[in-house]
């Protein structure tokens, strides 16, 4: 692979995380660029956690930033959803709502949620959990894209914090555990699908059977 | 045919909601009472022939079960007898019933295979396989199509044909069939439809897995791998024998296991490994490993002439219907369908000669053919997949029922 001696392991990234105390605030990634800082300031309730997880891709940020910012199309990369309709809004302006449907073996059916900021030009994206058949009560999610400095090729780091209600009867470490586990997926298969992506779309890569669309 | 079939399954539930109103026992008892009326046996009858019986087991269920995914209609099918005409030194086809629906899921992700005789060069061996898949249909389809090739394939290299070795074999074939799972996007046949999650997303699907419930029965002993909650039952003198143990993240020597790799299992709708997946074990799910693992457990059990059948099913059975109810549904099958006097044969075929058609070795078949027992496996198959459907149950519901009866 072209871009195997720039790949950083996931397990060098850190996890940013409260104590489990109800905190004013949740500090993001010391590397986020301060003009985007602020959007993972989350305000944390009692009751609440959050977390912030990063992921390092060998990719243009444009070509990251491309998946990440459909609101309309979040299986392009996120495993989980079986589906997504928008039930209101066009999915680029911000109070869209789309309806996800999540594929089976998950504690969950279906999910509400509504886009709460979109900034193209800063490569900004929320979205806020209305509803829907699963335990993640008051859920507000802030993914955030930047350029990184590589000597090699573009490397690109992308940030996603969350905040949510520990639901009756867990922790805050568990809340996280399981919440980490489907971000981590997630942000894991966003970097193989654009990794993928690129490589197609390279004039020398070598010739692939598989068609993509 | 979808009209009478969704007829029959509207007025399962009148039944099934008198029996679950009482208690097991009794529900037991309603369940025989309901199977053994004469009315019902000659219903049943006439249902039976509206399904096709399979001349080619191999094939058709395979096809059949598959085409089952976008039906929720029940759909039953029986292995058949050889044409008294045929050739004498055809294998006889074990006698099995196998039924899978959608129920209440939205999608159908469970597969089943019957492989009868798969082992080359080793005889009156047949494969019996249900894999209830989660995430996306494709692991469990690969299990399908491959499990059977793999067991066969290892069981070869073991060289030694000694029980023990099955451990062995289950163990290298189930690691197998999980590196397929991990690298099926790319290894996958250009022939191959892709699956919808591959539409999706290409060439990356670590969050799909299945569980894999595998039985190879021959003529001296049922050999069962199990990984994941899907489940084994032997039902032996009128008593369950469980053949395997469901995978489940709270089983205390698996929540050990899964703590001592690093992992967590956390009550999240029920005891799920992270909070996420719901059994321990399983093929694919490789975001999981290695907390999750696609190690199957081995049982070896020696068969005796007071074995009466074999059930294998996915947890959408298991979950609302016992092994104690399960096994009474098909003995209540079994008494039902038989054996008939000569002159009732359904089909009018004379008993066969002494020693034409003996199996195992025994002596000649008396009283019961094998059409007969097909069809006792059938209707318990089915019948099974109705008690779920009818107590509600929220998956999935695949079942086989295999008929270890000797002498018969």
């Amino acid at each position: 692979m072209p871009y195997a001696a720039t790949r950083t392991s996931p397990q060098q990234h850190s996890r940013v995380a409260s104590n489990g105390r109800a905190v004013a605030a949740c500090a993001g990634h010391a590397g986020v660029p301060d003009e985007v800082a602020r959007h993972h300031e989350h305000a944390v309730a009692a009751g609440q956690c959050c977390s912030v997880m990063v992921q390092s891709i060998a990719a243009p940020a444009d070509a990251v930033w491309s998946l990440v910012r459909r609101f309309d199309q979040p299986q392009g990369y996120k495993r989980f959803i079986r589906s997504c309709h928008l039930v209101d809004g066009d999915g680029v302006e911000v109070g869209s709502v789309r309806e996800l449907l999540v594929v089976s073996g998950l504690p969950a059916e279906n999910s509400r949620e509504r886009l709460e900021i979109r900034d193209d030009e800063r490569r900004v994206i929320s979205f806020r959990i209305l509803g829907g058949d699963h335990r993640l009560a008051n859920y507000r999610s802030v993914t955030t894209v930047h350029e990184a400095a590589s000597e090699g090729g573009p490397l690109t780091m992308v940030v996603e914090s969350y905040v949510v209600d520990v639901p009756p009867g867990n922790t805050v470490e568990e809340t996280r555990i399981f919440v980490d586990t489907i971000v981590r997926c997630n942000l894991q298969s966003l970097e193989d699908t654009v990794i993928r992506q690129q490589a197609m779309a390279a004039p020398a890569a070598p010739h692939n059977d598989h068609n993509h669309s | 045919m979808a009209e009478i079939c969704c007829e029959e399954a509207k007025s399962t539930p009148a039944t099934a909601v008198a029996a679950a109103s009482v208690s097991a026992t009794a529900a037991a008892a309603a369940a025989v009472a309901v199977a053994s009326s004469a009315l019902e046996r000659r219903r049943r009858r006439l249902e039976m022939r509206r399904f096709r019986v399979a001349s080619d087991p191999e094939e058709l269920v395979a096809e059949d079960v598959r085409a089952a995914k976008r039906q929720r209609l029940a759909r039953t099918l029986s292995g058949s007898c050889p044409d008294a005409g045929s050739d004498s030194d055809r294998p006889a086809l074990p006698r099995y019933g196998v039924t899978s629906v959608c129920g209440r899921r939205r999608e159908m992700e469970d597969t089943v295979s019957i492989r009868p005789d798969f082992l080359p060069g080793t005889s009156k061996h047949n494969f019996f396989g249900v894999f209830d898949g989660h995430g996306c249909s494709h692991v469990a389809t690969m299990c399908q199509d491959n499990m059977h090739e793999v067991v066969a394939d290892e069981h070869t290299k073991a060289a030694s044909g000694e029980e023990t070795a099955w451990k062995g074999v289950m163990e290298r074939s189930f690691s197998r069939l999980d590196e397929q799972a991990a690298s099926w996007a790319t290894s996958r046949s250009r022939d191959e439809p892709a699956c919808r999650c591959e539409q999706q997303m290409p060439l990356r699907c670590d969050h799909v897995g299945s569980t894999a419930v595998v039985a190879v029965v021959s003529p001296s002993h049922v050999v069962v791998a199990n990984a994941g909650d899907s489940r084994a039952v032997l039902s032996r003198g009128g008593v369950p024998v469980p053949l395997s143990v469901d995978h489940k993240p709270d089983r205390p020597d698996e929540l050990a296991r899964i703590e001592a790799a690093g992992g967590r299992v956390i009550y999240w709708d029920g005891a799920r490994v992270l909070g996420v997946l719901a059994m321990s074990r399983a093929i694919g799910d490789r975001y999981l490993k290695p907390f999750v693992s696609s190690e199957p457990e081995v049982t070896v059990t020696e068969r005796t002439d007071d074995d009466e059948c074999l059930i294998l099913a996915s947890d959408g059975l298991w979950d609302v219907v016992t092994n104690e109810m399960a096994c009474e549904v098909v003995r209540a099958c079994f008494r039902s369908n038989g054996p008939p006097a000569p002159a009732a044969r359904p089909n009018g075929v004379a008993l066969p000669a002494a020693g034409a058609g003996a199996e195992d070795g025994s002596a000649v078949v008396k009283g019961v053919g094998k059409e007969d027992s097909d069809k006792a496996c059938s209707d318990a198959a089915m019948l099974l997949a109705k008690l779920a459907l009818a107590r509600r149950s929220a998956d999935n519901v695949s079942v086989v029922v295999v008929d270890l009866r000797r002498g018969i």
